[in-house]
């Protein structure tokens, strides 16, 4: 089974997860005058913690309702 | 009162301030453009307790804050990428002030141009391929019948071995795909393979590539990853852009 997905849209929508690999990895490495290590911001770590929080909300949510 | 701040989103050449008049900046702040010395600064004006030290530390483990960031940054410079050659910066540039921002040009002034020069009439894209999910579903796996010690282990060491060839192969078609793709642009990057849990994809990915495709050529760029993509069926290859040239616009040569 050959797939070849082609996505070429004018406005070029980039993923999330591909403009934070870009965002927080490769882009230009200009310091500006607030310095901060953008290799320490851990996606894995970001995304699981704002599922956990989301399940969160929903169970106080269910919890409400009942 | 809350200070300000100055977030630099790309360093850019010739920005016409038409492509720019249809975006905004973060929460909405109107874009301006810091010309010096030929370079243009695009920027906006943002807050400091979110975007000073203290406040990126906290909001960068935010995921919905940093989607929301990432994406009106990526709208700027998409904006300023329709005028001509763009440097985007990374997330999260802060000056205080615009001497800071003329200072630092000053300084990398030098490399600016040449990643200017290296970026222009050129864009981005990206082409990932994945091996397929279960790339070495043992071919002969007798569930009944155990057999003997020696006749499980012969069978162990053979899935080993099966597995191991399939995990081989998925790396030697992700290095052909690379070199065949880099071969036929003016420079190239693997980036690090994206973890399963942020983008949902099945399978493994064995190649996160970066392309920086002259704009005339991209039509054969994208036939060549469509036949390297058939004479590969093991594998799924994904070919998205154009982007801006975001891996490219490295201040080092990449």
């Amino acid at each position: 089974m050959t797939e070849v997905e082609t996505r070429s849209e004018p406005q070029g929508q980039i993923s999330l997860v591909d403009l934070l690999d870009r965002l927080l990895g490769t882009g230009v490495v200009l310091a500006g005058d607030v310095v901060i290590s953008l290799a320490g911001v851990d996606l894995v770590g970001v995304r699981l913690h704002a599922l956990i929080t989301s399940v969160r909300a929903e169970m106080r949510a269910d919890g409400r309702d009942r | 009162m809350a200070e300000h701040g100055q977030y630099l989103y790309a360093v850019a050449r010739g920005v016409e301030p038409a492509a720019l008049s249809a975006a905004r900046g973060l929460h909405d702040q109107p874009l301006r453009v810091l010309e010096h010395r030929g370079l243009d600064a695009v920027l906006s004006t943002v807050d400091l307790d979110e975007f000073g030290e203290e406040g990126l530390h906290r909001n960068l483990e935010d995921l919905t804050w940093l989607e929301a960031v990432a994406r009106g940054h990526d709208a700027v410079v998409q904006a300023v990428a329709q005028s001509g050659a763009v440097a985007p910066m990374r997330l999260a540039t802060i000056f205080t002030s615009d001497d800071g921002v003329r200072g630092r040009l000053d300084e990398l002034y030098e490399a600016l141009t040449a990643a200017l020069d290296r970026v222009e009439g050129r864009h981005e894209w990206s082409v990932k391929v994945y091996a397929p999910e279960r790339a070495a579903e043992p071919s002969a796996a007798p569930t009944t019948a155990p057999g003997s010690g020696a006749d499980y282990l012969r069978r162990k060491k053979a899935q080993t071995l099966e597995k191991q060839t399939a995990e081989d192969d998925a790396l030697r078609i992700a290095d052909t795909v690379h070199d065949t793709l880099a071969a036929q642009c003016v420079a190239s990057r693997r980036l690090r393979p994206q973890d399963p849990r942020l983008t949902g994809h099945e399978g493994t990915m064995t190649l996160n590539g970066a392309y920086l495709v002259d704009d005339h050529l991209a039509g054969s760029f994208t036939e060549v990853a469509t036949r390297l993509a058939e004479e590969n069926p093991q594998s799924r290859v994904e070919v998205q852009g154009p982007w801006p040239p975001y891996s490219f616009a490295t201040l080092e040569q990449p």
